[in-house]
């Protein structure tokens, strides 16, 4: 692996003299400025190294008492150094939002991102994903069964695409006009990957990247005590499996085939052989055997996955990958299968800009979790996984980013490097617990266990920063950062029923936005985590309420109602609630809720709201394993900010990352950002 | 079929004692090189066969009346009768044409499968490496009913096995998981009951000429797989397979070498045609 790394970097060397020797002969016949064309190659960076690692959601108070205790020996370090500060995040702090601050230098009015879920305001609060949307193609040649999408003359018909719904402008595309390299390795919000211009930008896409069903994360569970048939749940899909001569046969279900007119699931079928005294299992795919011991995991599988069409045009394939995990052999078998993954050595969608970026780290590292959720929470809230088969499956996780890192640090020559780690979120958003208070699903001493391994996490990300000051020292500037902190999650409000409560949603014994609402007796509703949406006249389809007067007297209203709910303890539920028309600037506000609600430490909205679901109670137990959150006030939970540097900005927020990155460049900060530099 | 097993084993002894010896170059070649060399020459070697093995004169005979319907064709374009009275000749020159080649093809037919089942061990899979994993599948003879022998994995300083031996009850499989820990040609010894069974075991990062499996006891699988001695009918084991790993390479990698043989080797007979007076 070294021996063909250190090949790489060599021939990219090579190449890169080759490019000067041209380029310098070039010029001096004076020819050189018009066929290199566009690309800027006079760059003002002269070799500066710039590295920003994200941890998404390390939490500063918890990483403030670790440092104080001596278990974060090198954050302590840049702290000591005048190089830490709480980082401010976003409105409402939710990982969408505050990358997209993150990218654009800027609040949601400039990127449109408000929320993990918007709704289509024409369509009366049809939801849909914030970050990407599928559009369905135009046109089509029908053939049998089949319905062909060709976009070539003649045919010229649209296919159906995936667009990120981002707006603005993101930071790197000053870098790559600059001629300055930027390399960004699971960047989430930026699915599918924005392009690079002038060619001196790469990025692995990360959160918001799907897995082969187009979802954030399907796993398959195949159990003798599974269900007849195959019965979908959040996040997975169980099956029951039938032995009969200890020989078992299951489908792996795989993309739609998008061939036919009525798109249907393609699926590879499997043989699960099964050896009680061996207490293990051989699985038969496609041509491969697997030998798993109860207990053990598979590595990575390939998948072909075969889309039919008409029988004049040659079949397609999809690719996609998988790891095994045996969990049980007997009395009762069980067999999980991660969400099927895009092979990055073979990929069926765009996942990184340039395309092969992805396929050259996977020429190197092998099969790798591609998509954007990687630690399978779901598997956990479903009872599919133990805590202790979470933690280790998110451990594997985190083994194959930093192999990542590695590969990342091999790669990097000069320029920015960004590296986003997910372990922080996820597993703290399984396993975190920090007082004395009932845990939604563990015991005492259980819960404090499980948090112990957040602690654990804490240091060996610290001991990563350690091992980065030691590779660059002064010689690159570091940001380490998080975009939020983190809280417990013990109490849930159902913002829907609370509004329901008061009148404000009717009728009142309406059990769904998507259902059974009259929106004639509706003047707000909430959807998504955080937001809020008058039943506005003219902007949603059925609305109400008329904007001027009207509108103004019910957003105090609702703003000074909600900050006054309190629980059955007394305890303040909402700590503060935000105006959006006060909070946002910029030109892309067309789809931001009315109304943010900011939770205090400890609530979040309910599971049940975000959906548009009203429950009896407005105030209820979590009881879900996704026992901590972060989706509440902006002041409740900020995020951390460590440089290597010292930090002149007393309260800096992650709108400054942005502006403070352009100027270690010496780029100016554009007028479009909202920060401004921090040091 | 025992005669057919028995003729193809012996058939294999002379394929392999050339083979080893006349391929040993790819073993140190880069695949490509190796690969476009063996697939050119067997163009030339064929096209010599068909050469000597053809009637010569009557395909010379065929093609040229084949090139005067095509005349007649094109200087009688406007009289649709002539037209296709040529065409319907032509037809018949081109099937005479073809019946001419079954001699040299049924010749070429044996040779060609044998040299191909040679090659197909040094490209279709690539060793193991050291340290990586593979699994291997012992089939047991007998029917469903009858009892299970007593099968063990010997240990040898070739490879560690991880996980097993597990049962394939319905197939009558033993199945082991095993880490490759030395480079080289190593045979694994399997105990079943009291009689000692073997298969090589390949190990390196190199091309190296490998046997997928040995065969039981049926003329394809011994045609397929004519490296090691298949297994007697009444033997208690029907067959030992490595799941070697595949070689990506559109060159002389798993499956593609085929196609890749294939072009080239016409392509040689095609260039080679002048030189050697040969018409096809
Ligand atoms: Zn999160």
């Amino acid at each position: 692996m070294a021996k063909s790394s250190i090949r790489k970097i060599s021939r990219r060397t090579v190449l890169k003299r080759s490019a000067i020797a041209v380029a310098a002969c070039a010029a001096g016949v004076g020819g050189g400025s018009f066929w290199l064309g566009r690309r800027k190659r006079n760059s003002t960076h002269l070799g500066k190294k710039v590295i920003v690692i994200g941890f998404d959601g390390m939490d500063p108070q918890l990483a403030r008492r670790m440092m104080d205790a001596g278990e974060l020996p090198n954050l302590a370090k840049l702290r000591q150094g005048g190089g830490f500060r709480q980082l401010g995040t976003s409105i409402p702090p939710q990982s969408p939002v505050a990358w997209a601050n993150f990218i654009n230098g800027a609040g949601p009015g400039s990127h449109g991102i408000f929320d993990f879920i918007h709704r289509h305001p024409s369509e009366q609060c049809a939801p849909f994903f914030s970050a990407a949307e599928t559009v369905s193609g135009k046109g089509y040649w029908d053939v049998g069964d089949y319905r062909l999408q060709l976009n070539f003359w003649p045919f010229n018909h649209k296919l159906p695409a995936t667009l990120l719904r981002r707006q603005g402008v993101p930071f790197w595309d000053y870098l790559d006009e600059a001629g300055i390299p930027s390399t960004f390795y699971d960047l989430p919000s930026n699915y599918p990957p924005s392009p690079s211009q002038h060619g001196n930008h790469r990025c692995l896409s990360g959160m918001g990247t799907p897995d082969m069903l187009g979802t954030y994360g399907t796993y398959q569970h195949f159990a003798e005590d599974g269900p007849q048939g195959t019965v979908n749940e959040g996040g997975g899909k169980r099956t029951q499996l039938i032995f009969q001569q200890e020989t078992a046969k299951a489908h792996l279900v795989g993309p739609e085939n998008q061939f036919l007119k009525e798109s249907t699931p393609t699926s590879v079928e499997f043989l699960v052989h099964r050896d009680r005294q061996a207490n293990a299992a051989v699985i038969e795919v496609q041509g491969r055997k697997i030998l798993l011991e109860s207990g053990s995991w598979s590595p990575w599988i390939r998948l072909d996955f075969n889309l039919s069409t008409p029988a004049f045009v040659p079949d397609e394939t999809a690719h996609g990958i998988c790891r095994f995990y045996l969990q049980e052999v007997a009395p009762n078998f069980r067999l999980y299968v991660t969400p099927i993954n895009i092979d990055p050595s073979d990929p069926a969608i765009q996942m990184a800009e340039p395309d092969s970026f992805v396929q050259d780290i996977s020429d190197r590292l092998g099969l790798f979790y591609t998509a954007g959720f990687q630690e399978d929470h779901k598997a956990l809230s479903n009872g599919v996984f133990s805590d202790d088969e979470f933690v280790r499956q998110a451990g594997m996780v985190l083994e194959e980013r930093l192999a990542l890192l590695d590969y990342a640090l091999q790669d990097y020559e000069d320029g920015l490097l960004f590296f986003y780690f997910s372990s922080t979120d996820l597993q703290s958003h399984m396993l975190w617990w920090n007082n004395n208070d009932k845990h939604p699903t563990r015991s005492e001493s259980e819960a404090k266990k499980y948090f112990g391994n957040i602690r654990q996490l804490y240091q060996r990300l610290d001991g990563v920063v350690g091992d980065l000051l030691a590779r660059y020292g002064n010689r690159a500037t570091l940001f380490v950062m998080s975009d939020h902190g983190f809280a417990n999650f013990g109490r849930q409000f159902n913002l829907n029923s609370y509004l329901r409560y008061h009148g404000y949603l009717g009728r009142p014994e309406c059990t769904s936005l998507f259902r059974d609402v009259d929106w004639s007796q509706t003047a707000a509703y909430g959807l998504g985590i955080n937001g809020l949406y008058l039943n506005l006249k003219g902007r949603e389809r059925d609305g109400i309420i008329e904007p001027g007067d009207q509108q103004e007297a019910i957003l105090q209203e609702l703003t000074q109602r909600l900050e006054s709910v309190r629980d059955v303890n007394g305890q303040q539920v909402i700590h503060h609630v935000h105006r959006t028309d006060k909070a946002y600037s910029g030109s892309a506000t067309a789809l931001a809720p009315d109304l943010v609600v900011g939770y205090c430490r400890g609530y979040r909205a309910s599971w049940a709201t975000c959906l548009g679901d009203l429950t009896d109670e407005i105030l209820l137990d979590n009881d879900s394993a996704w026992s901590a959150d972060h989706c509440a006030d902006v002041a409740e939970v900020p995020g951390v900010l460590f440089s290597n540097r010292t930090i002149d900005m007393a309260n800096p927020a992650l709108v400054d990352l942005a502006p403070s990155i352009l100027n270690e460049f010496g780029l100016p900060i554009p007028s479009s950002m909202e920060g401004k530099n921090i040091f | 079929m025992d005669i057919l097993v028995q003729i193809v084993t012996c058939l294999n002894r002379t394929a392999n004692a050339l083979g080893r010896y006349l391929l040993a170059p790819i073993g140190w070649l880069p695949g490509w090189f190796s690969m476009t060399i063996v697939s050119a020459m067997t163009g030339v070697l064929l096209l010599v066969v068909f050469k000597y093995t053809s009637n010569q004169k009557a395909i010379r005979r065929v093609r040229d009346k084949i090139k005067a319907h095509l005349l007649e064709m094109k200087l009688f374009k406007e009289s649709a009768a002539v037209t296709l009275r040529a065409q319907g000749r032509v037809f018949l020159s081109v099937s005479r044409l073809l019946s001419l080649s079954i001699v040299p093809m049924c010749v070429m037919l044996v040779p060609v499968c044998l040299l191909m089942a040679q090659l197909a061990l040094w490209y279709q899979s690539r060793p193991l490496r050291v340290g990586e994993g593979a699994v291997i599948t012992l089939k047991l003879g007998g029917c469903g009913e009858s009892s299970w022998p007593n099968v063990i994995f010997e240990t040898n300083p070739a490879a560690d096995v991880v996980v097993g031996p597990v049962r394939v009850q319905r197939k009558r499989e033993i199945c082991w998981h095993v880490r490759a820990r030395q480079a080289g040609y190593h045979q694994i010894r399997f105990q079943v009951d009291h009689e000692t069974t073997e298969k090589e075991l390949a190990v390196g990062d190199h091309y190296m000429r490998l046997a997928r499996k040995r065969p039981s006891w049926n003329w394809l699988e011994t045609l397929l797989h004519p490296s090691e001695k298949p297994f007697p009918p009444d033997a208690a084991v029907q067959s030992i397979e490595i799941d070697y790993p595949d070689r990506a390479s559109y060159i002389s990698g798993t499956d593609w070498w085929v196609v890749y043989w294939f072009v080239i080797s016409m392509v040689a007979a095609w260039c080679f045609r002048p030189w050697l007076h040969v018409s096809i």
